[in-house]
């Protein structure tokens, strides 16, 4: 499978920064961070936290640029994986600090599940691995579209997204299993 | 169960794994046959690949500008400290150009260490998030503090410096910021440090040439505000902190007691 151009583009770019290079990591911010800063959004639903997590993953993507070469995953989900680590770990210590917080559901989400709204994609930005998973993603029914991806954007258990999304566990369970089981037979052909 | 033998449920397990579903005890099992079965392994490697691509499918949200001036801060600092290290690494002794003051020249030689502390400090102290546990640990002990100090930071645009000052151990101490607008420098107790009743703190900057410059004496209460021009601040690298016998020294002789806490000021933002 070829390389895409705006792949190729930031690797590129990530490479320079991994010898120092500040022009370019100021290039790679530029075209990477409003993705990735709603990436941040959608994951801790704040907008100071999600401004905190984006600043430490470029900390993150500075310092470490040198070991993207040993990474398998396309650039944006290379610093995608980043930005949700860094994500995750401020909402497991925002509950460890407020552990009777209820989260109200966020209106992408509400959106989502009343059934109009779908995911995003970026042509001139996305990888063919994003590209595939988006098609894949498309032919879910919305609501599957959505625990699917809040499960894993999140990293919640069947139960956290049943409290999360206020629906009874065994609907999530069985939207969980057949989202899988479509995006698995789906994904297949992309492989 | 060998899952190599039962493709549908090695599948549908790497899928629930990859995707954070499969918890508890059903997990570990997972993991446990994924070590010793490479095609368990690569199940669990694809389906991690698939569903990675979904960080890259998010709404696009442009992040406010002081977002980056905060990062390029950062990372400035961080190649300031990287070049310290590297030019004490390479030999290049410190205080072979003059002859200050023995604690002041063990500060120069302190500067770099504490440029690379303070960015691990600053991080932490701005995101109240991770970096080194132990710090992390602190952090959270000190409960809201930090937290309140960020709030009051972002409530304030016109705080155009930060410095964390730290003990020798790296633990926050002192949180100062400065206000150029109000030509104020706010210091805000972090640690449980109380000097004696017969002591003050006394407040340095220390400026790249020329000796310690007295900022003020601090009084007892947490939240300590002295007055500061912005040419007393601008081109300061360094703060530091002393311990002094009560009411403070004059400025010309500098310090005479040992100081406690250290840092580096950082612009921010703005």
């Amino acid at each position: 499978m070829p390389i895409d151009a705006p792949d190729e583009a930031l690797i590129a770019l990530i490479d320079r920064v991994a010898s120092r290079d500040e022009a370019a990591f100021k290039a790679l911010y530029d075209q990477s961070a409003a993705r990735l800063y709603g990436l941040a959004l959608r994951i801790v639903r704040n907008r100071e936290l999600a401004q905190d997590v984006l600043q430490e993953s470029f900390l993150q993507v500075w310092r470490n640029a040198g070991d993207y070469r040993g990474h398998l995953s396309p650039p944006m989900a290379w610093m995608g994986l980043i930005v949700r680590s860094r994500g995750l770990d401020f909402l497991r210590r925002r509950t460890a600090e407020r552990t009777n917080v209820t989260e109200p559901i966020d209106e992408h989400t509400q959106q989502t599940l009343a059934g109009n709204a779908a995911n995003p994609l970026d042509d001139a930005q996305a990888s063919q691995l994003a590209r595939a998973l988006h098609q894949c993603l498309a032919r879910l029914e919305n609501q599957q579209r959505e625990v699917v991806s809040l499960a894993y954007l999140r990293d919640l258990s069947h139960r956290e997204l049943a409290t999360q999304l206020r629906l009874p566990l065994g609907t999530v369970k069985t939207w969980i299993r057949r989202g899988l089981d479509q995006l698995r037979s789906c994904m297949a052909r992309y492989a | 169960m060998n899952l190599a033998h039962h493709p549908e449920t090695l599948e549908r397990l790497a899928a629930n794994y990859a995707l954070g579903t499969l918890r508890g005890g059903a997990r570990r099992r997972f993991e446990h046959m994924a070590r010793a079965q490479p095609q368990v392994r690569a199940a669990a490697l694809a389906w991690q690949t698939r569903l990675s691509g979904m960080t890259e499918l998010q709404h696009a949200v442009a992040p406010e500008p002081e977002v980056w001036e905060r990062i390029h801060n950062l990372v400035r600092a961080d190649i300031e400290a990287a070049r310290m290290q590297h030019a004490r690494a390479a030999g290049a002794a410190p205080g072979t150009h003059a002859q200050p003051q023995g604690w002041w020249r063990s500060l120069v030689a302190l500067r770099a260490l504490a440029l690379a502390g303070v960015v691990a400090t600053l991080t932490l102290w701005v995101s109240g998030s991770n970096l080194r546990t132990q710090l992390e640990e602190q952090l959270v002990s000190l409960g809201g503090q930090l937290n309140d100090a960020r709030a009051q930071l972002q409530a304030s645009p016109q705080t155009a410096y930060v410095a964390v000052l730290q003990d020798e151990k790296s633990n926050a101490s002192m949180l100062v910021t400065f206000d150029p607008r109000k030509r104020t420098l706010s210091l805000q107790r972090v640690g449980d440090f109380q000097e004696s009743a017969d002591k003050s703190l006394q407040l340095w900057a220390l400026p790249p040439t020329g000796g310690p410059r007295s900022l003020g004496v601090l009084g007892e209460q947490r939240i300590v505000r002295l007055e500061a021009s912005v040419g007393d601040v601008a081109s300061v690298p360094l703060l530091a902190i002393s311990l002094e016998p009560k009411g403070g020294v004059p400025s010309a002789g500098g310090p005479t007691g040992p100081v406690l806490f250290k840092g580096a000021l950082i612009r921010n933002g703005q």
